[in-house]
């Protein structure tokens, strides 16, 4: 039985894993808070499910088109809001807050047009795999298969190609980039275009199983977060590890507790971490946190 | 007449949220997101004391303010350590910490349900405060000691400590200052006057339940404080204003409640984009947010 969970966890993992990336792709490079990404992750959902529930597109086009539509939303809130306040030489709290404003104008344009109640994709007609007495369901399968892809393509892309280099080069550190002759502006469009890949995925995986509503997008959010704080910050490779182990931890509390005081414990992790452990598991050591 | 002073009582209660949440973000650059959960706090343990033993409101108050400002260490134990970002998302733990707790403990909060029939308040443990008038004028007075509290800290000692703690905290330490207990300070009032103004909600709509105190709430105080602008009292209480009194402008505009709803939320969200563009500093505030 406890297997199960920790399948589960795993599972779930992945799916914060590619959030926390697509968090920690603004965030390491930009240094911004993008709470703005809660508003994107809700929009690719509604727009998976209005392409698939009100258009009638099959599944797999309708995940492109959302796909595309939540990159370009992502970059608009560069376009229009970080780069301009960038521009003014405001501070990163600044930054922030607008991000505030930028994720409840998403959300609630969003809850006027699609309404406030909960809504689902239909999966009901796929069979589940069994292992044992392990049971993973169809949407578990795809989360699974297309995440753990995603993921390794992602990785070998940023160690081994210039685009990766530069990434890594611009989270470093930005100054010097810029004195090397690159163009951050450039670099950051390609940021958040690639970020919007990350949440979008996240998304459409996470509400092919479980259905979307308006606000669901912080709580989300919050947890990769988590899981990128616990991973370490600064890398991106630790985000999958973060993930991962706030997916089977948060699991393993349904198990022992039960399921509403998975946000607790959450928490209380973290806080726990941060003081004895500051920079993650596996980040970076910083002078200060 | 009622549905003019109601608005008038809630605005009080929002104009003492946004004053102590400025306390902290405005005054000593600490970015908390846990102002409702404070709000929370009070309001739970003033209807606690409120339901159990019969104490007159000052007593209470005193009691309320006193147990909510305990409950502030634990955020300002966090600020000592913690920096930006992972203070932030500290607060946000400690408000989805206290929410899960207050939705889930059913014992002790009721969880979901909520706790209907709180009483109204007792002024002198003699006579209770009933009806619209009662609460239009102790609300109002609440308020007045507040503003006028916030105000003068400003430029008080204490003010202009935090001040330089915003400035440069380093140089503050180094002059001698012990920065920790300033901030305690700071965080303690902040979290005592948010419990008072949860003390007030409880017992003026006499039903609670953990829906008024998410991290939503504490968003929207904050967005209100961001708009209205940080630093000084002005800025504060223009932002409690501008968002109490937008709905009801609204209102006459004669939009469905559904859509009305989500319209001022959108436009909250783009008052606070076009003033961190325009004037980071708040329409009338005085600080821009390090």
């Amino acid at each position: 039985m406890i297997w199960q969970f920790v399948i589960n966890g795993l599972i779930t993992g992945i799916l914060y894993s590619l959030l926390a990336i697509g968090f920690a792709l603004v965030f390491n490079t930009t240094k911004i808070f993008h709470i703005a990404a809660a508003g994107i992750y809700v929009f690719a959902a509604y727009m998976f499910w209005f392409f698939v529930a009100s258009v009638g597109l099959p599944v797999i086009p309708a995940s492109l088109v959302a796909l595309v539509l939540t990159m370009l939303l992502s970059l608009l809130t560069e376009v229009l809001i970080y780069r301009p306040l960038k521009n003014k030489k405001a501070s990163l709290n600044v930054a922030m807050i607008a991000s505030i404003g930028a994720m409840t104008v998403i959300i609630n344009t969003i809850a006027m047009f699609f309404g406030n109640e909960t809504k689902v994709i239909d999966n009901s007609i796929l069979q589940p795999l069994t292992f044992g007495d392990i049971i993973i369901t169809s949407p578990q399968k795809y989360q699974a298969l297309i995440g753990i892809t995603v993921l390794i393509i992602f990785m070998v892309l940023l160690q081994r190609t210039n685009w990766g280099l530069r990434l890594r080069a611009l989270s470093a550190d930005e100054t010097l980039f810029e004195t090397l002759g690159y163009d951050t502006k450039k670099t950051r469009v390609l940021v958040f275009l690639v970020s919007g890949v990350f949440i979008a995925l996240a998304s459409c995986l996470t509400v092919y199983d479980v259905g979307l509503d308006p606000n669901m997008g912080m709580n989300v959010l919050i947890s990769a977060v988590v899981a990128m704080i616990i991973g370490g910050v600064g890398r991106f490779s630790t985000c999958i590890l973060g993930g991962l182990t706030l997916g089977v931890l948060q699991s393993l509390t349904v198990y022992h507790f039960a399921s509403n005081w998975q946000n607790a414990v959450t928490f209380l992790v973290l806080i726990i971490l941060l003081f004895l452990r500051p920079q993650g598991i596996a980040g970076y050591k910083q002078r200060t946190v | 007449m009622e549905y003019v002073f109601h608005i008038i009582i809630m605005l009080n209660i929002y104009i003492m949220l946004t004053l102590s949440a400025n306390l902290t973000i405005g005054m000593a650059n600490l970015l908390t997101m846990c102002q409702a959960a404070f709000y929370g706090i009070g309001a739970y343990i003033g209807t606690f004391f409120l339901m159990q033993f019969n104490l007159p409101f000052l007593l209470v108050a005193a009691l309320v303010m006193l147990f909510t400002g305990a409950f502030s260490f634990l955020v300002s134990f966090a600020s000592v350590r913690l920096k930006d970002d992972y203070f932030v998302i500290a607060t946000m733990g400690f408000q989805l910490i206290v929410y899960t707790i207050l939705y889930n403990w059913t014992d002790v909060t009721r969880g979901p349900y909520g706790i209907p029939g709180i009483p109204g308040i007792r002024l002198f443990g003699m006579f209770e405060l009933t009806g619209v008038y009662a609460y239009l004028v102790l609300s109002l007075v609440l308020m007045a000691v507040v503003v006028f509290l916030f105000h003068h800290l400003v430029e008080s000692p204490f003010g202009r400590v935090l001040n330089a703690i915003r400035a440069d905290e380093i140089t503050v330490k180094s002059m001698g200052r012990n920065i920790v207990k300033f901030k305690s300070l700071a965080f303690f009032l902040s979290a005592a006057v948010a419990g008072l103004a949860g003390i007030i909600y409880a017992s003026y709509v006499s039903y609670i339940d953990p829906t008024s105190f998410t991290l939503d709430e504490s968003i929207f105080i904050l967005s209100a404080l961001f708009i209205g602008g940080i630093g000084n009292t002005k800025g504060p209480v223009l932002g409690a204003v501008f968002v109490v009194l937008l709905p009801e402008l609204l209102r006459f505009v004669g939009l469905p409640d559904s859509v009305a709803a989500n319209l001022r939320q959108i436009i909250y969200g783009l008052a606070l984009i076009l003033v961190m563009y325009y004037r980071p500093q708040g329409l009338l505030g005085k600080t821009i947010m390090k």
